[in-house]
């Protein structure tokens, strides 16, 4: 599937309702924030957040990489306040793009608002240079001013539409990999990757806590290390530790392709606080 | 060939941190994984009584580029970022150093490095993620002998500390500085890893001091490597982004004066009171 035919009708991120505006200076994405997607401190879900960034991040890579392709790899995503929208919009700017690498830099805003960030994300995409046999590539068509991705129809929460479901264990998650959370390449979407590695970071740090009370995630460091092709995806906690005094802890966790031979596709570090 | 020197050799020596690789399993493919170990000298203890932050990154950076770099030979590498969650500002030491190759591929290579106290019980100190771009490293081929070793380099005669040996400057607020002394250079003559991840460590502590009641302690850094340091001096220009419960969020912009002010590194830092 060519970008620019991404996504499908029936996608995750066409639910979302994202809308892309895109000038020379800089490509925004915005999403209207619905109770679909709000976590336990009724702010947006930090791997909501992530797939936002990722979408605008993903519209920038393409067009400044053009023939090449990209994949992403690392995201940093830091939430500092809750995101209640009522719009919640994402402004993307290139930092540097090398033979090997681009590295953005995402700030993320409730609109309307004072214009002071509720999320602040970095990310770099390795660059996939075309096969010099490749057959030539289509021409990257020209973006509209604004452009949308769907019309935001999200009719059940975003984790029991993305199929994320707890195992019992702490931290202990399953996904599917179904078509309507893949990517173009027809791999897990890598805002939904954070958005699964969240609520088992989350759920983790909260079951450590001991306090009863849910934890929400407010940090993402996202280290990609390969596709989830097949599924089900499931998470491994390799370590939590908790600071008592402040409600907070951190969760490493892996995400692994169950359905391809146990495969470590991502390595997710998780901040939350008590909520 | 030019034979091996411990990456920015001085700023390793400093730290005195001891590496030595495991290969793979004999019949068996991939590549090496690496253990080291790092003392806690005195004089390079951090606000949290640990060893400073700097230190632990530029072990971390250092052990990363060694595990990526071995992966991928006769080519080599260069560090394209680091992300560093400290788990534990206070540390008996030595720390104990835990390193494997997640992901090589044909042009990044993606190691996880583990630190945990020995004089702890093992207690976790770190996780980190060390991200590395393959580059030709043309007439700068390195020669290793491999399983390759580095020995821990014996106690400073005249300590010095961390700040005073990176060239950092004394001050406070959102802008702090670093001269780019020739030891602080790795061997193709650029600002080490270490230094850089070092100075973006002090200058968020500096710059969340206001909105931190404590002394200030960095708990979590990601740092992207966008350009060479080769003239400085350094100014590393900072933004807190907000507060929440568990710190301050600091932006961290690394631009070489000496080099049209370009910018260098960008980084991300969560600091919190002791």
């Amino acid at each position: 599937m060519a970008a620019w035919d991404y996504p499908p009708e029936v996608h995750l991120l066409a639910d979302l309702g994202v809308e892309i505006e895109a000038d020379e200076a800089s490509t925004v994405a915005r999403i209207p924030v619905t109770a679909e997607l709000l976590g336990p401190d009724d702010g947006v879900h930090a791997g909501v957040i992530a797939t936002l960034v990722d979408i605008v991040g993903g519209v920038i890579a393409v067009r400044a990489l053009h023939p090449d392709w990209m994949a992403t790899a690392d995201m940093s995503l830091q939430v500092v306040r809750p995101a209640r929208g009522p719009v919640l919009e994402a402004r993307g700017t290139v930092v540097r793009q090398g033979r090997t690498t681009l590295v953005l830099e995402v700030f993320v805003t409730d609109v309307p608002g004072d214009g002071t960030p509720v999320a602040w994300s970095t990310l770099t995409f390795a660059v996939l240079p075309r096969a010099a046999d490749a057959p030539a590539p289509e021409d990257l068509p020209g973006l509209p001013r604004r452009s949308s991705f769907g019309p935001g129809r999200l009719d059940g929460h975003v984790l029991e539409a993305a199929g994320i479901t707890a195992t019992g264990e702490p931290g202990g998650m399953t996904m599917p990999v179904a078509d309507y959370v893949r990517n173009t390449i027809g791999a897990l979407q890598g805002g939904v990757v954070a958005l699964f590695a969240e609520v088992a970071g989350a759920h983790a740090v909260a079951a450590a806590l001991g306090t009863g009370r849910p934890a929400v995630a407010v940090e993402l460091q996202v280290s990609y290390i390969a596709l989830g092709r097949v599924g089900p995806m499931v998470t491994r906690v390799r370590s939590v530790t908790t600071d008592p005094a402040t409600g907070s802890g951190l969760g490493v966790v892996e995400l692994r392709d169950a359905g391809a031979d146990d495969r470590l596709t991502t390595v997710v570090a998780v901040g939350a606080v008590s909520a | 060939m030019t034979d091996v020197r411990p990456a920015g050799h001085e700023v390793g020596a400093y730290f005195r941190f001891e590496r030595w690789e495991l290969p793979p399993p004999a019949g068996s493919e991939g590549p090496s994984a690496f253990a080291g170990r790092a003392p806690i000298d005195d004089h390079q203890r951090g606000p949290g009584g640990g060893l400073a932050t700097g230190g632990l990154l530029t072990c971390i950076d250092s052990m990363g580029g060694l595990l990526c770099g071995l992966a991928v030979l006769p080519r080599w590498i260069v560090t394209a970022s680091l992300s560093v969650q400290v788990l534990r500002a206070r540390q008996v030491g030595p720390l104990g150093f835990h390193g494997r190759v997640l992901r090589q591929g044909r042009n990044s290579v993606v190691s996880s490095i583990e630190v945990v106290d020995e004089g702890d019980g093992g207690a976790r100190v770190a996780e980190s993620v060390v991200t590395c771009a393959v580059l030709d490293p043309g007439e700068m081929a390195l020669g290793f002998t491999r399983p390759l070793v580095i020995p821990m380099p014996p106690p400073a005669a005249t300590p010095e500390g961390v700040e005073s040996f990176f060239g950092i400057e004394p001050g406070e607020g959102p802008v702090t500085r670093l001269r780019l002394d020739d030891r602080l250079r790795n061997p193709w003559g650029i600002l080490h890893g270490g230094a850089v991840a070092t100075l973006v460590d002090v200058a968020a502590r500096r710059a969340a001091a206001p909105d931190v009641v404590g002394e200030p302690v960095t708990t979590g850094v990601v740092v992207h490597y966008l350009a060479p340091l080769r003239v400085g001096p350094v100014e590393a220009r900072c933004t807190p982004v907000g507060t929440r419960a568990d710190g301050t969020v600091v932006r961290v912009a690394l631009h070489d004066t000496g080099a049209g002010d370009r910018l260098a590194a960008l980084a991300s830092v969560t600091v919190r009171a002791v």
